[in-house]
């Protein structure tokens, strides 16, 4: 056997499982990432992310486990519904991504609540 | 810069002098330059953007101080810094290469140092005066108000940095056609260096965000996070293939590949993560410098592919026979493809967004992705740990089937101790086996020396000390597995004197109060957990808009640490509380410490190794 087939055989399978372990991983698991408007113009099945903009009717019950809001991009709104501890910096005006699915209720329902740091560097940008 | 290329095609001393001082006249002015900063942060001197945009007087001077690495142009000046610091060190230390190593390697760090000198002046100054000077400046984030500012940063900065090292003196060794002994003892030295900083600067991060953020985990694959990993994965790839080359003269080309992969990760890592080009939990201040790192990664990519390409065929291997696929030889090409395919899945999931972005609607993966991808590999390094330092070089015959034996009955006993305890999840029965067999490879080891010679470890420092570090790996693993597989949490939202237990701890809350603490309030919960009172606790910051921030309360026990986040409190006296329960958590962080120093004494005080690699008859130069 020559070098190249001893050596290039056992490397070619590895790199064959790591392909297929990607394959596998990222079709089973990615999920879009979208803005409220594109969730709206494309009905996606299973879980999105959708990130927007925490409206002003934010609405805490259960000890501020469970909330419900709307989020809103530029052009399209729409409510949505989690439980669990909220992120710190979690007010009206951040941008959050909601991670979970819309309901036929139309409600968005999050499993998941992320909210952008308004910057990891700065407060926020300096104007005077 | 150019001089010095010149001045290493002309093999002229003098000129070669000339270039280096060039270097190191730029590093001393970089560090002018951030001396400055550092006094006119420290001094509040609020007409600077950069001074008024990341602190004010309130904050307290260590804070003020750290400032200086707290924001984009000044993280930038500091990675400068460091840049030229070590890029000196390595020059000052290159003698030993030959005149021609060390001017290409001083024209290539120049190149580097001339970019970010650029970046600096020209796109994210950190100099820029503001119109009006006010009053007080912004203040810091209080998320980065904390100890762990303090170290974190500056050590992640700084492997970054450190990088640029290797890269330059491959490259170098590139264009003069060089690979000899000490080229390997030169490289590797400065790449350990960014491979240590890299490794506590990951280890401080998954600390801190652990100990901060209140989520009850470690690492959340942000890309903020994989892009620091990727570079580290490709280092720890070299630090092993390297001695495959110095034992063996086998894989120069590769090893010169995985050097220049790391520095290209790293260029990558800062374009993705100071761009926003990829949604990240951390969104960067998004400043103009993406483009200019994006064309910086293409010249790089770029030269080092040409170069590495057209030398390829020189570096074939030197006339050693060809070793066996079941040898050292072979479990560290096959560690190596292993760690690569690691950076290929971290790879894939950062770049996605960006790749799907352009063919339709953005997706994105998260952990389960990473999980399902990374998992059969890293499981399949720990078990190459177990077996692949007993392997003899060249070809391994029967004694090593017998030396495999105490790994494999250490697995089987792990295996059976874990099912009897009642533990089913079959990602914990495969890995801590695993984990067990390569920590009992590193006892048989040691065990071995010890018994018949004792002062060997001393003398094989290296060998013994890398030992070390496996060993703390292998702690960490068990920490990360245990840690993911069996952590347990629960929502809760209790009355005074309530009680809530989980997995078997009981935790009483006793009670709210308010303390007002200068620029912010504390609004504290008592939770009584056996003799101790932990307190979780939610700080509110009057000045920065009512930002509020959590402070988590963690009791550690030998098995598991008890993770209090206080969610919210209500008006009729109750409180919501979030309670992990995380095992072996501090596993990671003793294991970490392990592979520190473990890799710092093997390497520490080591006799100039050139003379003992050229004892070894590596060849010492390539064909041109």
């Amino acid at each position: 056997m020559t070098l190249a087939l001893k050596w290039g055989i056992p490397v070619a399978i590895v790199a064959a499982c790591v392909g297929y372990l990607i394959y596998t991983a990222s079709g089973g698991t990615s999920e879009y990432y979208v803005t409220v408007s594109e969730l709206q113009a494309h009905t996606q099945t299973g879980d999105v992310r959708v990130a927007g903009v925490v409206q002003d009717d934010v609405q805490r019950s259960d000890g501020g486990l469970h909330v419900t809001f709307t989020e809103r991009d530029g052009t399209a709104s729409m409510p949505v519904e989690y439980s669990g501890a909220l992120p710190d910096i979690f007010k009206p005006g951040i941008t959050v991504v909601a991670e979970g699915r819309l309901g036929g209720d139309g409600v968005f329902h999050a499993r998941a609540l992320l909210a952008k740091c308004p910057s990891r560097f700065s407060t926020q940008p300096y104007t005077s | 810069m150019l001089l010095s290329f010149w001045a290493g095609a002309r093999e002229d001393a003098v000129f070669i002098q000339v270039g280096r001082r060039a270097f190191y006249a730029a590093a001393a002015m970089t560090l002018l330059a951030s001396v400055l900063l550092e006094v006119a942060l420290l001094t509040h001197d609020f007409s600077l953007a950069y001074v008024a945009e990341h602190t004010d007087l309130s904050t307290p001077l260590a804070l003020v101080a750290a400032g200086f690495y707290g924001g984009q142009e000044g993280s930038l000046l500091y990675w400068t810094l460091i840049l030229g610091l070590l890029g000196s060190a390595s020059l000052v230390a290159s003698s030993s290469l030959g005149g021609r190593v060390a001017a290409y390697a001083a024209g290539i760090l120049a190149a580097i140092l001339t970019f970010f000198l650029f970046v600096l002046a020209v796109v994210a100054s950190p100099f820029e005066l503001l119109s009006v000077t006010p009053p007080d400046g912004l203040g810091l984030n209080p998320v980065l108000r904390d100890g762990g500012m303090l170290i974190h940063p500056p050590v992640v900065l700084a492997g970054f940095a450190a990088f640029a090292i290797p890269f330059a003196f491959a490259c170098a060794a590139l264009l003069a056609g060089r690979a000899d002994a000490s080229w390997i003892a030169h490289t590797r030295r400065f790449a350990l260096v960014a491979w240590c900083l890299q490794t506590t600067g990951l280890l401080l991060g998954m600390w801190w965000a652990y100990h901060v953020l209140g989520w009850g985990g470690y690492w959340g694959w942000d890309p903020v996070e994989n892009v620091a990993l990727m570079p580290w994965l490709a280092t720890t790839a070299y630090l092993h293939s390297a001695q495959v080359q110095e034992k063996r003269g086998r894989l120069r080309a590769w090893n010169f590949g995985l050097v220049i992969l790391a520095f290209l990760l790293v260029v990558f890592g800062t374009f993705i993560v100071r761009s926003g080009v990829v949604p990240s939990v951390h969104t960067f201040a998004v400043s103009a410098i993406g483009p200019w790192f994006l064309s910086f990664l293409g010249i790089s990519i770029a030269f080092s592919g040409v170069l590495l390409a057209s030398r390829a065929g020189s570096l074939g291997a030197a006339a050693t026979r060809p070793a066996a696929a079941i040898s050292r030889e072979g479990a560290f090409v096959l560690q190596n493809v292993l760690l690569i395919g690691v950076i290929a899945v971290v790879f894939w999931g950062t770049v996605l967004p960006l790749v799907s972005g352009m063919f339709g609607l953005e997706r994105v993966v998260g952990a389960p992705y990473y999980e399902r991808a990374a998992a059969p590999l890293l499981a399949a390094l720990l078990a190459l740990m177990a077996v692949g330092p007993l392997l003899p070089w060249r070809r391994a015959g029967r004694p090593t089937l017998r030396a495999l034996r105490w790994p494999a009955a250490t697995a089987l006993l792990a295996l059976a101790v874990l099912v009897a305890a009642g533990v089913r999840s079959a990602p914990g029965l495969i890995a801590i086996p695993l984990a067990a067999a390569a920590a009992s490879t590193v006892f048989t080891e040691y065990g071995r020396a010890l018994l018949r010679k004792p002062e060997a470890i001393l003398r094989g420092r290296r060998r013994y000390g890398a030992y070390l570090a496996h060993l703390g790996l292998v702690v960490v693993a068990v920490g990360v597995a245990a840690s993911h597989l069996g952590q347990q949490e629960k929502d809760v939202r209790l009355a005074p004197g309530q009680q809530v237990t989980v997995a078997g701890y009981t935790l009483t809350y006793t009670g709210a109060e308010s303390r007002q603490n200068g620029d912010h309030t504390d609004f504290v919960a008592g939770m009584r957990f056996g003799d101790e009172t932990l307190e979780p606790s939610r700080v509110t910051y009057a000045g920065l808009g009512g930002q509020a921030l959590t402070h988590v309360a963690i009791s550690t026990t030998p098995v598991a640490d008890v993770y209090v986040v206080l969610a919210d409190t209500n008006q009729d006296g109750s409180a919501s509380f979030r309670v992990f329960v995380n095992p072996l958590v501090t596993w990671i962080w003793a294991g970490g410490a392990a592979i520190i120093i473990g890799v710092v004494l093997g390497n520490l005080g080591e006799r100039s190794p050139v003379g003992e690699l050229a004892r070894r008859r590596v060849p010492a130069t390539l064909p041109v």
